[in-house]
């Protein structure tokens, strides 16, 4: 009996029982995985249904009770009309679950979700389940023609598209290179591009792990103001612009909007990608935690007042 | 789409690697940086094998149709490969018996009424009936067996005729009715690139007086690799044979091919990518590895060789037999070659329950030497896989059984001559000869089913290349002292394999893995 479990413990462990498979990296590098898995049935009347009491049902009340979320700048979307691409930073797999539970829900009933191809479209299973409570489409991260092709469609048929610029979640939870697929996508369909900033979500629950920490940790997702494209516009500046203005949105997060508006008139807005040191203490800031929103005070906390003079 | 074969690097990522070990297989966690060389994924087969044999036959390369080599009257010899190919055996229908009918189906509407199929088993054991029966097909079988189908007796002074010599001295000598017949028509299956061309007739219908040529330990310290035609030794010893007997008679080959569609299920996980296994993949492992742990090794022997592989033809060439080798190399490099870049300093890699002379029979230990050292080393164009003066690591249980029907000369082999050698010329020198003609392994090569007396001495001779390149073979999971007779080391596990190997190439060694089989040829620059 002690070899059979030896036996199978050895599986359990080379296989990642309960845990995602992984390929060699040397595998991954030679054959990107090219399986296509149809999502259009997920954007049918039925699917929609099921979505929203889904969304409403299970996936609101399941992070509203995992984590502790703020939502603001709603009124953002007031200055535009679908469809637009929200673009977000991403640090946690509660990324998308957030933003799209943090849409009013006539923008959530059509918006669709830009999800890694190769990790959550691998197996049937997982791709219809993404796409079923998400709306999501595949996103080739080698940069497909598909990926955009489908996106460009989606955008045509009137779906806004949630994208996340830096293709995977960040490693050390500050904010990386922006790819310009999302700014293509904008120029071309002359789309707004509205930069959503999620904050908490690193601290709440990093990479690697699979369920948020303990303690209800709070986690605050802001709506900037739409960044719309010229005509001709150079898809890497206006991939510069949209960075900047989640920039901001972060900047008013982790402020106030009166601090943030002034640095960005200085042009002192930080830009997100942390600090300029090694990897741990890169990891060491972001993993600060939040301070727990409480109620607004009635008169200026000695805090308050010491952070307003930095 | 087949994806090509490649070289893994073994990372955090990597599950347990799965080598063949005996009737059994084994999971190794390689250390990290270990190269694993794949093979290439199968090949789509021929969707109409009957079509592409009609074709073959009638659109031969450098000769007539077959239909035009026919007429009422001649004499007919059809050689077809012995039991030693494929392996694992072919699932039926076997490619030589739908061959051999299309050809039958010519011959008999030209009027042929002389026709003999003779199977080319050299100095292989007979073939029985059945085993036959499986090779040509029921119909081929009901038809012929017994008195026109039938084994080459390499032994049979009577039926054996001398055709001349090379311009190297080297005499060429066949089965009699083969070489006074109008047309041998010659089906092979082609399973690795050491098989085929002129190796098929002189060696496969020839005798020890013709063998001893380049069986010998001097050829094959030449052939690097016998896996690679045009450098070796061997195969230029049997195309000059072969072009001597083809000035004397005219013969037809008819090459096949095979993709590495090796194991049905449920052991088709032998044959996957192990980052692919799926979770039925995963339990197949699990209850086939705790089956043949706990199972004697004679049941697992009994299901192991039970299994037939689902291959798919890739190929199938008539005409010249140099013309027709041509494409069939090409067709075997299709499937099997990968590009390896550089040497190893070891060579790990998994022995598994069958050789060419051993498919339903049992591995000695001789035969272990001859699949590692002689087979899996050689499997190699260019360079070997690991360097001058390496480390072979091979994973198999050898213990010390035999075949008493199949392989009575090798057990007075291994506890004569391998008591008092294992250098491969001494042993040449002064004991082939005696083994050679002992009357008694002539009477059970003639008359039982044995290898002759000779062959664990060839066998011996193919692991030569090898035993003179390494500088250390280490078997995991060996029986101490049967390992040690054949001149090698044993270590309980991969880790103390490596320590061991460390005496000869240092802490820090380039390990590259051969996950074999399904077959694969490096291709080593």
């Amino acid at each position: 009996m002690g070899g059979l479990v030896r036996e199978v413990r050895t599986v359990a462990r080379g296989w990642r029982w309960t845990r995602r498979p992984l390929v060699p990296r040397s595998v991954a590098q030679l054959e990107p995985e090219h399986r296509e898995f149809a999502t259009e049935w997920a954007r049918r009347p039925a699917a929609r249904a099921a979505r929203t009491a889904i969304q409403r049902g299970v996936l609101a009340p399941l992070i509203h009770f995992e984590v502790d979320v703020r939502v603001r700048g709603v009124d953002m979307l007031d200055t535009v009309a679908p469809p637009v691409i929200f673009v977000a930073n991403h640090t946690s797999h509660l990324d998308a679950p957030l933003v799209v539970t943090s849409l009013p829900e006539a923008w959530r009933d059509r918006t669709a979700v830009g999800a890694a191809a190769d990790y959550f479209f691998d197996v049937w299973w997982r791709a219809a389940a993404t796409a079923l409570v998400f709306n999501a489409f595949p996103v080739e991260r080698a940069g497909a023609r598909r990926s955009t092709r489908l996106a460009r469609e989606l955008l045509e048929q009137g779906w806004n598209l949630v994208v996340f610029p830096e293709g995977t979640r960040s490693r050390d939870g500050w904010i990386g290179e922006f790819r310009l697929g999302a700014a293509r996508l904008a120029i071309e369909n002359d789309a707004p591009v509205v930069p959503i900033a999620v904050r908490g979500s690193y601290q709440a629950m990093p990479r690697g792990a699979a369920w948020p920490v303990k303690g209800r940790r709070p986690v605050s997702v802001r709506f900037g103001r739409p960044v719309r494209p010229f005509s001709d516009e150079d898809p890497s500046a206006f991939n510069d612009r949209v960075r900047a203005s989640l920039a901001v949105a972060l900047d008013e997060e982790a402020t106030t909007w009166w601090e943030a508006i002034r640095r960005e008139a200085r042009g002192s807005t930080p830009a997100g990608s942390g600090l300029d040191a090694a990897r741990w203490r890169r990891i060491w800031e972001a993993s600060r935690p939040l301070e727990r929103p409480g109620r607004s005070p009635a008169w200026p906390t000695r805090k308050r007042a010491d952070a307003a003079r930095r | 789409m087949t994806r090509p074969g490649f070289v893994l690097e073994v990372d955090e990522r990597t599950p347990p690697l799965l080598f063949h070990h005996g009737e059994g297989f084994r999971l190794e966690k390689l250390p990290l940086g270990t190269r694993v060389v794949y093979p290439p994924e199968a090949l789509p087969g021929l969707r109409d094998v009957d079509g592409a044999i009609g074709r073959a036959l009638e659109e031969p390369r450098g000769s007539e149709p077959l239909r035009a080599l026919l007429r009422p009257g001649m004499k007919l010899t059809i050689a077809v490969d012995d039991i030693s190919l494929p392996l694992p055996p072919m699932r039926a229908p076997d490619i030589r018996g739908r061959v051999i009918e299309q050809v039958l189906e010519q011959a008999a509407r030209s009027g042929v009424d002389d026709v003999r199929i003779t199977m080319a088993n050299s100095l292989h054991r007979r073939m029985t009936a059945k085993e036959i029966e499986h090779a040509v097909g029921e119909r081929v079988f009901r038809s012929f067996w017994p008195e026109a189908l039938g084994n080459h007796d390499a032994e049979d002074r009577a039926n054996l005729v001398e055709i001349g010599s090379t311009d190297q001295g080297e005499v060429v000598e066949i089965n009699r009715r083969a070489a006074e017949s109008d047309l041998v028509v010659y089906v092979n299956i082609n399973l690795v690139a050491m098989d085929g061309g002129h190796k098929s007739v002189p060696v496969g219908l020839g005798s020890y007086r013709s063998l001893r040529h380049h069986h010998n330990v001097h050829t094959m310290l030449r052939s690097r690799s016998y896996m690679d035609p045009s450098a070796s030794a061997l195969h230029d010893s049997t195309t000059r044979m072969g072009r001597l007997l083809a000035n004397h008679l005219k013969i037809f080959t008819i090459e096949t091919t095979l993709n590495n569609d090796t194991f049905p299920k449920p052991f088709d996980f032998l044959q996957k990518r192990e980052w692919e296994w799926s979770v039925a993949d995963q339990a197949a492992y699990l209850a086939a590895k705790r089956a043949t742990d706990r199972a004697p090794a004679e049941l697992n022997r009994k299901v192991f060789h039970r299994i037939k592989a689902p291959y798919g033809v890739t190929g199938v060439t008539a005409g010249e037999t140099e013309a027709v080798h041509e494409v069939t190399l090409a067709n075997v490099h299709r499937q099997q070659l990968v590009e390896v870049d550089g040497q190893a300093d070891v060579l790990v890699a998994g022995v598994p329950y069958v050789s060419p002379y051993n498919v339903n029979s049992i591995l000695n230990p001789i035969l272990v030497t001859c699949l590692g050292l002689g087979y899996f080393f050689n499997m190699y164009r260019g360079k070997p896989l690991v360097r001058p003066g390496g480390v072979m690591i091979m994973f198999h249980p050898v213990r010390r059984e035999f075949h008493s029907v199949h392989h009575p000369s090798y057990i007075d082999f291994f506890e004569e001559v391998l008591a008092e050698t294992t250098d491969p010329a001494a042993i040449e020198a002064k004991f082939e000869e005696q083994f050679a003609t002992d009357p008694w392994y002539v009477h059970l090569y003639r008359n039982s089913y044995a290898y002759h007396g000779v062959h664990p001495f060839y066998m011996w001779y193919w692991a030569a290349h090898a035993m003179d390149h390494l500088g250390d073979v280490i078997f995991v999971g060996g029986d101490r002292r049967t390992v040690a007779r054949l001149g090698f080391r044993t270590a309980s596990t991969l880790g103390d394999a490596l320590d061991m190997a460390s005496e000869t190439v240092g802490s820090s060694p380039r390990i590259t893995a051969m996950r074999c089989p399904p077959l694969m040829l490096a291709e080593v620059r």
